[in-house]
């Protein structure tokens, strides 16, 4: 059997982002132990138990939201169930402020081996608005205590474009992170998603949010200093060491298989010669009943077909510096038009984005579709 | 049957009071159709019962056994509702003997009904008020009752009062059709005449008139020859609706059916047209034969200049169907080759389009409407234009004539300030006004075609909580002072884009104009500048910045199909966009047009 990807969704958070539109919940008491319970109860009962593991990823949400003693079982059902290749990489998500040095120590022991935090920004303003419960000092300390527990691999995520940020301030916020010295850097532009509060807020006019053009700067400003402290850029929003880039992410964008586990996690196999995508139950308290009384897990199911496929590989190839593979069929004159304005080029006989065309990816694959 | 024991009539009534609903009521008394769940069975066209209008008309014969103890073959003709489609209505009642005029109990009478019926009373038909909707909470018998009088000036003490949702007062209505109507006249020895009073095209059996035989007679062998273009066909079948075709021994005197004769379009039997046979010709053709006339001008052009050839095919396939429909081929510097339609109204344009869209696979793109004009060119010459592009320069020109019409707007007296106010934006000149009933007047205008062809209608519901109805008909040309305005893009005309307006409103529109484009024209790469012009002179600018950045920042596993199902939106909408020099379009643009006239 090929080793896969396998993400765990954990659905729960101190609180909710206002710009957030994951999965997750601001939930305490019974419901997250009970959830918790029945994670592990749905991977020890995988369809796919035995696949080897070539990469383990636990989001959410916010994993670290969960207590050792909740947490620990989850990581020991996925080991057991899917026994880790030799160089399997075993990520998790934290947030400054869930992790203290027991949390992390117990998460390294068990086989956890990279660390992914949420670090979003360092200036105190933005935290407050973002909604994070986090500020800077515990960002900081989080990445030493994460070192401390014997992680090498160490992850920021970080957000331009957010309201009433400057490009000073953005700046100053790439200073701090890569001073910390991360082998990974995630660095979004805010975007605003339908069925959050930021975007009622932005319907209104309350988000100062930067212009379209100091956005644009903030990105070309963003790629420019990851490269000078030698985080090679590999993806539109990710930047790592030569070695360090994120292999559960890249099985995503390279159009591979990947196992979904918890509420609201995304799945996609192969089986009988065609592609299958399912999403689990989202709400924790309906996926609990769906574990507990042994019904259907899955709320939506569906089969690809080559035209999807095709589309998928475009959006997602594009988004990578490797570029699309070169057997992918291209619309020619939508491919005339991208090399005509520069957004794209040949390496390697594989078509990427130029460093302006970047900024157009979306543009780029409509043309090409 | 003898012609004694036949009624043939028709339902007339203002779009809304229940005319498909009483049609339903009276098939289903008379058991024409069992055990069908199908609601508004005359209405056969996919899109008539979208809209809840009858485009083409159908007829019915129903066998009723009357409190008499006899038998009655009753044909009930359905008529258009829609003012697109008078000529038709008026076709259709020359079928007929007998009326029913419906109108809504709580309603009242609407310009459309004293249209209709003003037309019936032309045509000596005897009208058989029906008042509909009476178990409504604000339903008014009386009222409706008095309107009626007032307004139709038709004595209604005897008007059935109904509810053909609930099915109350259908007998009543049978039974008047059987006592009231008068039987058809007409001689079953003389030649044969009968008058068609529509058509459809079966790929099959070709061009199918809908007759009602006037005199004589007419069956399966009979060599028929059509008065208007003396052409002769074989007569294949005839029959009968009951609802769907039943073919029969023949047609006789009186009696209304349908002929197949194979003939290759629907220009073989034309509305109106008189049928007569070998070899006793009839000499004198039915009165009111007259060719389908245009209203509206728009040009038709596929997004995918591919599609060309498939779109020819497609328009006269749907014209074999539809007679009222025009087209020659025009091309247009911005969007190709396409065609230059004409239609009876602006119903009548979008059910074309979007006939020929969901029937025939096409994605197209409709130029702004535009009506015909009437231009003498110094020297003398005189030449109809109905394209802004061949719209002549001030110094070519001698006189430009616009077609108007008169209107009548019936309206609640609260509201006829609202309703001159409207009038006189749109350029119409007051002639008179009657007072059929003490809370109602009927307002007459004289109005450009051009100015009611838009949003003239919408604006009068609007602006009269709904109260106001409207009927018009076309009343030649007069003098009038029209200019072109040209709409340019990043400094380019384009032709496609270019509408005809009075002097006194060309600023507006075109400020509007420029101002929908804004809104409508995704940003591009570059700057776009949009602007107006008169001449050579600017009226309107604005410009569309152009967009710096289109990517998501955030893709993983779980959201991949929802942001491919994203991208196969924008793809869909990047087809359907049209370049225009280095600027893309997308299809509302060329609407625009549509939603400024303000």
């Amino acid at each position: 059997m090929t080793a896969v990807a396998v993400y765990v969704h954990i659905p729960f958070c101190p609180s909710k982002c206002g710009y957030c539109d994951f999965n997750s919940y601001a939930m305490t008491g019974e419901i997250v132990e009970r959830t918790a319970r029945a994670i592990a109860q749905e991977i020890r009962q995988s369809p796919w138990r035995g696949r080897p593991a070539k990469t383990i990823f636990f989001g959410g949400g916010t994993p670290t939201y969960l207590s050792e003693s909740q947490l620990i079982p989850i990581i020991e059902a996925v080991l057991e169930t899917h026994p880790p290749t030799a160089d399997c990489e075993f990520t998790s998500e934290a947030n400054p402020g869930t992790v203290d040095m027991p949390k992390f120590a117990a998460m390294r022991r068990a086989g956890v081996n990279r660390i992914s935090l949420g670090a979003q920004s360092f200036a105190r303003q933005d935290l407050i608005r973002l909604g994070r419960v986090h500020q800077a000092p515990e960002i900081v300390r989080a990445v030493g205590v994460a070192r401390e527990a014997g992680f090498d691999e160490i992850n920021l995520d970080l957000m331009f474009g957010l309201p009433g940020q400057s490009m000073a301030g953005w700046e100053r916020n790439l200073e701090i992170a890569l001073s910390l010295g991360p082998t990974h850097l995630s660095l979004y532009g805010l975007t605003i998603e339908p069925n959050t509060r930021y975007y009622k807020l932005h319907l209104r006019g309350m988000l100062d949010l930067p212009t379209e053009d100091v956005h644009v700067a903030m990105y070309d400003r963003a790629m420019d200093a990851a490269e000078a402290a030698g985080l090679q850029q590999y993806e539109i929003s990710n930047f790592a060491r030569p070695g360090s880039q994120c292999q559960h992410n890249l099985a995503y964008w390279r159009g591979e298989e990947y196992l979904g586990y918890g509420p609201g996690a995304v799945g996609c196999f192969q089986e009988d010669g065609r592609r299958h995508r399912y999403t689990v139950l989202k709400h924790p308290e309906r996926y609990c009943q769906a574990i507990e009384q042994g019904t259907g897990l899955w709320f939506d199911e569906e089969w690809l077909d080559e035209d999807d496929l095709r589309l998928e590989e475009l959006m997602l190839g594009l988004r990578l510096n490797e570029g699309l593979s070169p057997t992918i069929a291209l619309a020619e004159r939508g491919l005339k038009k991208v090399l005509d304005r520069g957004w794209v080029e040949q390496m390697d006989n594989r078509l990427r984005l130029t460093r302006s065309g970047r900024h157009f990816c979306s543009e780029v694959a409509a043309e090409l579709a | 049957m003898d012609q004694s024991h036949i009624r043939n009539f028709c339902i007339i009534a203002h779009i809304d009071h229940g005319k498909s609903t009483l049609a339903d009521r009276l098939i289903e008394r008379c058991g024409a159709i069992r055990g069908t769940a199908q609601e508004q069975m005359l209405d056969s066209m996919d899109i008539e019962r979208e809209r809840g209008i009858t485009i083409k008309m159908a007829a019915v014969r129903l066998i009723y056994k009357a409190q008499n103890g006899e038998t009655y073959q009753l044909n009930l003709i359905d008529t258009p509702g829609h003012v697109d489609f008078t000529y038709e209505v008026s076709r259709a009642l020359a079928a007929c003997e007998g009326a029913l005029l419906v109108v809504d109990a709580s309603q009242g009478v609407e310009a459309q009904t004293i249209a209709n019926a003003g037309m019936a009373m032309n045509q000596n038909l005897e009208i058989i008020p029906v008042i509909n909707k009476i178990d409504l909470p604000h339903a008014d018998i009386d009222r409706a009752r008095e309107e009626i009088e007032a307004a139709v000036a038709i004595d209604a003490t005897d008007a059935i009062p109904c509810s053909a949702k609930s099915g109350i007062g259908i007998d009543e209505i049978l039974e008047a059709v059987v006592h009231r109507v008068p039987p058809p006249a007409g001689d079953p020895e003389a030649p044969l005449r009968a008058l068609i009073y529509d058509s459809h095209f079966d790929s099959y059996q070709g061009a199918i008139a809908y007759v009602r035989v006037k005199d004589g007679s007419v069956k399966k062998g009979d060599k028929i020859v059509m008065m208007s273009t003396e052409a002769k066909f074989d007569v294949d079948t005839t029959g009968h609706f009951g609802p769907g075709m039943t073919v029969n021994e023949g047609l006789g005197c009186g009696e209304v059916g349908f002929i197949t004769a194979a003939m290759k379009s629907i220009g073989d039997a034309q509305v109106g047209d008189t049928v007569t046979k070998m070899p006793d010709l009839a000499t004198e053709a039915l009165p009111g034969y007259r060719k389908a006339l245009s209203m509206v001008f728009c040009g038709l052009y596929p997004s995918d200049g591919d599609q060309y050839e498939d779109l020819r095919d497609a328009i006269d396939k749907l014209r074999l169907n539809d007679a009222a429909l025009q087209f020659e081929p025009e091309t247009s510097a911005a969007l190709g080759f396409g065609f230059r339609c004409g239609f009876l109204g602006l119903l009548h344009m979008e059910i074309a389009k979007e006939r020929l869209e969901r029937e025939f696979g096409l994605d197209l793109i409709l130029t702004a409407p535009s009506v015909d004009y009437q231009i003498t060119w110094k020297g003398g010459k005189v030449e109809h234009i109905s394209n802004p592009t061949d719209f002549p320069q001030p110094h070519e020109l001698d006189l430009i004539e616009e077609p108007i019409v008169e209107a009548s707007i019936m309206v609640p007296n609260e509201y006829v300030g609202a309703v001159m106010t409207l009038c006189q934006e749109r350029r119409g000149v007051y002639t008179r006004t009657e007072y059929p009933t003490p809370q109602r007047v009927i307002l007459h205008y004289t109005l450009p075609l051009g100015e009611i062809l838009l949003d003239f209608f919408d604006k009068l519901k609007s602006n009269t909580r709904g109260y106001a109805s409207f009927d018009y008909e076309l009343a030649g040309y007069q003098p009038s002072d029209l200019v072109k305005v040209d709409i340019l893009l990043n400094g380019d005309a384009v032709d496609a884009l270019s509408f005809i307006v009075h002097r006194d409103f060309a600023y507006n529109r075109g400020r509007a104009m420029v101002e929908q484009l804004r809104k409508v024209v995704p940003r591009q790469q570059y700057e776009v500048r949009v602007q107006a012009a008169l001449g050579a002179k600017i009226i309107a600018a604005d410009s569309i910045k152009p967009f710096r950045k289109n990517v998501i920042a955030k893709c993983y596993g779980g959201d991949v199909s929802r942001k491919r199902k994203l991208l196969e939106k924008q793809k869909e909408g990047k087809k359907r966009m049209k370049q225009i020099g280095s600027v893309e379009l997308p299809q509302e643009a060329f609407l625009s047009v549509l939603r400024v006239a303000e």
